[in-house]
């Protein structure tokens, strides 16, 4: 494909002029003078690395978030490729597929390592504030996870031809957008100290890629017409079509609500604030449908469900939701949101339990192994279904330890040695306050003593450092993790008035169900990338076949039913 | 073979699980009362840059997040209403403090747009689905294929044996 090395390389000559023309990494600092010499600023040392991003995480949270975004270019450049060629099939699909999912899987773990980097360093309590570069971060995952499901329709039904083609160009300028969001400062942010002024280059490239695929869809459009039409709306097809509505109406009121800003100042002239109060009340409801979809989707066959077959894959799934709501609401939940974020994380858990299970039962009665070989076996037959069905599970994972927010506690108080500040269950008895100090930094940390229930639980030392060569100053957060709740103690700074040390505690319900089903997700990706063990029997007939004639009809026939793969979604 | 008892136990593990994720968030239901500043505070913006809400900027050495939350509990004090707390500091710090947009005028389009959109997409998705399912229907064939007195005796004499 010609045309893939093309886009490739137009994309690689954009980034490579800006590196070596507009805004090199390794320009000099400094100025003219009146005589017109160049004076070198000269420092002995710099000033160190910004201390925001001295800690190990960031080491890798933004070469994998890299990684997310120029994968995207891969599929891009492949479904450019296949439109201008006019190559026929889904071919283009099929040589991406795995390209998209480690894409996908790199920016999934470059958000939650950020957010994590954003819950352990700056040392507000949360790990997700709405801020523009990290809405930049999600939206082209959004719409990654919507063509990795609608690319199914294509690859099954061939469906959804010009839909595919415009969410991988679509995510791909959403990559070049996020990129030009913290490049270029357009929109105030917490990383802000990426800016510089490569604006005009970024949105100019950004016009020229639109353009691009605008025309190349609109030359070649009559190529995409789809083979089949939608039989039922109860069907897994009906089901892809509205996660991929979903999906995108969460994308749209992501960037509506980043750029509205933006938009006020050039309309009006004022410039206004969009807060996370927005981004929750907007995406909460449509997030906590998506989860709905998650484990209904899955269940509904192609082309049409039977009324019976709704009636089997779903009575169970939906009797335990709801009795899980019925008990919390019996224990006292009152919230909306969480509430029906349980029930649904329930109704989607038993649901996926549920098809394991079945598919594991007819293994293990026919080959008589016992279900969890069963179950094994099962999921290395169709790794790509099996696969997404953990990735759905930490998905739901995610779900549970984004709702413990709303249980969120915390406390502020001036400190003295001797002083206890209670918050939850623990008492947290103030023992110490020193000034360790390092080459790098000098630093004011608290000695705090943990109790619950009047035992001594733990030590904690949060600290607020002051870094020599920038005079940049950051808390060091002291966190206890637990899977029912983190507690999260910051050393705040000193009291302007008392010069006294002001500590604050949050307690933070299920947090680490967030991490954990981070890691359940880039499992269940691998999973899905990992070949069908009948895929490599396929492999090995074929193989034998060309081997020679010496082998003998009744072993021909044995093999024979391998040749048909079973692979499905 | 899976004996009915131990499929019974699964599937009472599998109804357990809600159970214990219930039990397991019931310690934080009695979550504390924020008070009047902790609450306001919430609805302002911290105005250093740093894109986050008030009562959430603990950066160190911001120089606008403490005096602000002195500002604000002085107010409090003074017995200030919510909104007269808000204009005060929309008076001085301009709109960007204020962390949800007004809902009137233009800005009023940051709330609408979201809601408006997705319907509009539901409406053409729901548009395109009844355009699928309309070329899914077999056309009628333009002439019968038998002449039309074959047919109309054959109706005749199915006619007493089929319902409508």
């Amino acid at each position: 494909m010609p045309y893939v090395g093309v886009t490739l390389a137009g994309v690689q000559i954009f980034f490579l002029t800006l590196n070596n023309f507009v805004t090199s990494p390794f320009r000099v600092f400094g100025g003219a003078d009146p005589s017109g010499a160049l004076h070198v600023a000269r420092l002995s040392d710099g000033s160190g690395l910004n201390p925001l991003l001295q800690y190990y995480e960031m080491v890798i949270h933004p070469p994998i978030l890299y990684l997310g975004y120029t994968g995207f270019t891969v599929p891009f450049a492949f479904a450019m490729a296949a439109l201008l060629g006019r190559y026929p099939g889904e071919k283009w699909i099929h040589i991406t597929r795995r390209w998209t999912m480690v894409a996908w899987c790199f920016q999934t773990v470059g958000i939650l390592l950020g957010a994590h980097w954003a819950y352990a360093v700056l040392g507000w309590g949360g790990y997700w504030a709405w801020d523009p570069v990290e809405n930049a971060a999600l939206l082209p995952w959004i719409t990654g996870t919507a063509f990795l499901h609608s690319v199914m329709m294509q690859e099954k039904r061939g469906m959804m031809k010009v839909w595919n083609v415009w969410l991988v160009f679509v995510t791909f300028m959403l990559c070049i957008l996020g990129t030009s969001l913290t490049r270029t400062g357009v929109v105030s942010s917490v990383h802000a100290f990426a800016e510089s002024s490569i604006g005009s280059w970024f949105f100019t490239f950004l016009g020229v890629v639109f353009l691009v695929c605008l025309a190349a869809w609109w030359k070649n459009r009559d190529y995409l017409r789809s083979d089949n039409q939608l039989d039922s709306l109860v069907s897994r097809e009906s089901s892809f079509l509205f996660n991929n509505l979903i999906l995108l109406a969460a994308c749209f009121a992501v960037l509506w609500g980043t750029l509205f800003p933006v938009l006020s100042e050039a309309v009006t002239g004022n410039k206004i604030s969009v807060g996370p109060p927005f981004f929750n009340r907007v995406n909460v409801p449509i997030a906590l449908f998506l989860l709905f979809l998650t484990g209904v989707g899955p269940l509904l066959a192609w082309r049409k469900t039977s009324y019976d077959a709704l009636r089997r894959n779903f009575a169970w799934p939906l009797v335990g939701g709801i009795a899980a709501g019925v008990l919390a609401l019996a224990l006292g939940f009152r919230d909306f949101y969480p509430l029906v974020c349980l029930i649904l994380s329930v109704f989607v858990t038993l649901t996926i339990l549920a098809e394991f299970y079945r598919g594991g039962r007819v293994i293990a009665s026919r080959d008589g192994t016992n279900i969890l070989t069963a179950v094994g076996e099962l999921t290395m037959r169709n790794t790509r279904r099996y696969g997404g069905y953990v990735i759905h599970f930490g998905m739901v994972l995610i779900f549970i330890g984004i709702s413990g927010s709303a249980f969120n506690q915390d406390q502020q108080k001036e400190m003295s040695v001797g002083d206890a500040l209670s918050l939850g269950p623990y008492t947290i008895l103030c023992q110490n306050f020193d000034q360790p100090s390092t080459a790098n930094y000098t630093s004011d940390r608290a000695t705090l003593e943990v109790f619950r229930d009047g035992k001594s639980q733990m030590m904690l030392y949060p600290e607020h450092r002051t870094y020599l060569a920038s005079q940049v100053s950051e808390t060091i957060v002291a966190v206890e993790s637990t899977p029912l709740r983190d507690l999260y103690v910051v050393y705040a700074g000193h009291s302007p008035e008392t010069g006294r040390p002001v500590i604050h505690a949050y307690l933070n319900p299920l947090v680490k169900w967030i991490w954990f089903g981070g890691i359940v997700v880039v499992l269940g990706t691998g999973l899905a990338m990992f070949p069908n063990r009948s895929s490599a029997l396929v492999l090995r007939t074929a193989t034998e076949k060309t081997w020679g004639e010496n082998r003998s009809p009744q072993a021909a026939t044995a093999s024979a039913p391998f040749l048909q793969r079973t692979g499905h979604d | 073979m899976i004996s009915r008892a131990s499929t019974r136990g699964r599937s009472g593990a599998l109804l357990a699980a809600p159970v214990v994720l219930v039990l397991a968030l019931s310690p934080f239901l009695g979550a504390q009362q924020t008070d009047r500043a902790k609450r306001l505070g919430q609805r302002m913006m911290c105005v250093c840059g740093c894109n986050q809400i008030l009562t959430a900027c603990n950066h160190v050495g911001c120089t606008y997040s403490h005096g602000m939350l002195k500002e604000l509990d002085g107010r409090i004090a003074r017995g200030d209403s919510d909104e007269v707390i808000l204009q005060s500091f929309v008076q001085e710090y301009g709109p960007t403090v204020v962390v949800d947009p007004p809902k009137t005028g233009f800005t009023g389009l940051v709330w609408l747009v979201p809601i408006v959109a997705p319907l509009l997409a539901l409406y053409l998705v729901w548009e395109l689905v009844r355009r699928w399912r309309q070329r899914a229907t077999p056309a009628p064939a333009a002439e019968p294929s038998l002449p039309r007195e074959l047919l109309d005796r054959a109706r005749r004499e199915a006619g007493p044996q089929t319902d409508e």
